[in-house]
């Protein structure tokens, strides 16, 4: 029953996949032995993270690309094509963090707003839209989603981050209807407070600076998402459509804050 | 067949609580192919029997009990320290199904299938939770109907144990969390552990609404489970995830 979680023989393309999150999927994904198209806007990330991927034995191609750009995004996927002629797995992971800087809607430009959009939405919708057809032509495929707790909960002034991942929420739930009878399923993996480079640099002042407001009471790492990564990737998940994984250290279930909140009072009579 | 090492569970003990129903079996072989010794818990000895036997040799065992009083948890818990000296996982499947309308169903019923598929579960917990709380380690798998985020006609009593379930998922996910606990819910649609031909299977209206356009069948959630009672399942906690075919996406 478990040989469903190898990936021999699958090909997955990831975007954003030469650093933090995506890297950590792509290192447990070649693990599990999957061939990887590693897009990314700077080359110098994703060759290094291609090079991992060949040293691991297992085949690799890094595609410079811009996902809020449509055509480079059909390039992406006609190279993969022309490379490895199927692709079993899309994982949309790109997404503007470190731009994304908390502030008062007020003080938000059109641009801000736009290229948000554009790279965390635009792009995940671009990327799901090109590699749907080759895989309803071959009658199977799996799309991953990248949201966040914050697709599915409000942050102070996290206007296009909050708005975006809520959105590729919503986008994996119409994908997996709408291309169930092809023989697609579509999830979502919304993770939570994870620290990587972008985060430090972004949201710095919104993230906790410990785990300390987290029911697991610590941070999670990038390598927490690479099992899961794996899980929705291999053909142990296809009875699973439209959900959302949420891996947050318990923040959803409890609450972020105030977490130690542990009242103790006696039944009445 | 490369596969991660993360997924294992070699030398993690199990308790599996089974209340009946297809699935356990299958449950019980997905955790001892992750490595795990399996200890059931079954409601009937019947099931026992079925469970152990699918599990075939190796270090398994069980005990049947209906759970329904401190007896019988001693008893349970007793017959479990005779084998094993800890317990790193309980995986509670305790999903019996019952459907009648709201009105007409007796107070007693209510309270019988709370019991069975609520209250046995908080026993469970409560005994072998305790220990994980003073090791410092656990993960605790609750198995759960899509009902639980929907009405049904005549669902209401079963559907409000499975929320019940799920809430109490979340409650010990937060109150456990320090303690290196992880505690999810593992959800599933419509199911079956017979392999019916497609074409039959869509004859029913509830198969053709599921977009997935079959029925589940426990093979499908096997490596799930594995994936939550094991040590890569360290950042999520208090989530239920639903193999559905898609039921939970669907209007």
């Amino acid at each position: 029953m478990l040989d469903s979680l190898s990936l021999d023989n699958k090909v997955v393309v990831i975007t954003g996949g030469g650093t933090g999150l995506g890297l950590a999927m792509v290192r447990a994904l070649a693990r599990a032995g999957a061939d990887l198209v590693i897009a990314g806007r700077r080359k110098g990330p994703i060759d290094a993270a291609a090079n991992e991927v060949i040293n691991m034995g297992r085949n690799a191609l890094a595609i410079s690309t811009d996902v809020s750009d449509s055509t480079q995004v059909d390039g992406l996927i006609t190279k993969t094509l022309d490379h490895f002629g199927q692709i079993d797995v899309l994982i949309n992971n790109a997404a503007l963090v470190s731009t994304n800087v908390p502030k008062p809607i007020w003080d938000i430009s059109d641009q801000e707003w736009q290229g948000a959009m554009d790279v965390n939405l635009n792009g995940a919708f671009f990327c799901s839209r090109a590699a749907a057809k080759p895989m309803a032509d071959r009658g199977k495929g799996k799309i991953i989603n990248v949201a966040s707790g914050f697709g599915l909960r409000g942050g102070r002034d996290i206007y296009m981050y909050c708005c975006s991942k809520g959105a590729i929420i919503q986008l994996t739930r119409v994908l997996s209807f709408s291309l169930a009878r092809y023989g697609i399923t579509a999830n979502t993996i919304a993770p939570g407070f994870i620290p990587t480079l972008s985060t430090d640099s972004e949201f710095r002042d919104s993230l906790p600076a410990s785990g300390a407001f987290l029911p697991i009471g610590k941070l999670g790492q990038p390598e927490d998402l690479g099992p899961v990564a794996v899980f929705l990737a291999s053909e142990a998940s296809d009875y699973m459509t439209g959900e959302v994984m949420i891996v947050d250290g318990g923040g959803l279930a409890g609450g972020i804050a105030p977490t130690g909140h542990a009242p103790v009072t006696a039944l009445e009579p | 067949m490369p596969i991660l090492s993360e997924f294992s569970l070699s030398g993690r003990v199990v308790v599996l609580y089974t209340a009946g129903g297809d699935e356990g079996p299958l449950l019980a072989q997905a955790l001892a192919e992750g490595g795990a010794s399996v200890f059931v818990v079954a409601r009937r000895q019947k099931t026992l029997d079925v469970v152990l036997a699918a599990l075939g040799v190796g270090s398994h065992n069980g005990v049947a009990s209906s759970l329904s009083s401190y007896a019988d948890l001693s008893k349970v818990v007793d017959t479990f320290d005779l084998q094993y000296d800890r317990v790193d996982i309980l995986v509670n499947d305790a999903r019996s199904f019952f459907a009648k309308p709201f009105t007409e169903i007796g107070l007693d019923e209510w309270d019988e299938l709370h019991a069975r598929n609520l209250r046995s579960v908080v026993a469970l917990c409560q005994s072998f939770g305790q220990r994980m709380v003073q090791q410092e380690y656990g993960r605790v798998v609750n198995l759960i109907s899509v009902m639980a985020e929907r009405g049904v006609i005549n669902g209401s009593a079963f559907s409000s144990t499975q929320a019940g379930l799920l809430s109490l998922t979340r409650s010990l996910a937060v109150e456990w969390g320090g303690h290196n606990i992880r505690v999810n819910a593992l959800g599933t649609g419509w199911t079956t552990a017979d392999d019916i031909p497609l074409e039959v299977q869509r004859k029913e209206l509830l198969v053709r609404y599921t977009p997935l356009r079959r029925k589940g069948n426990p093979r499908d959630i096997g490596p799930l489970l594995v994936y939550l009672c094991s040590e890569a399942c360290d950042y999520s906690t208090g989530q239920p995830v639903y193999v559905d075919g898609g039921l939970n996406a669907h209007p």
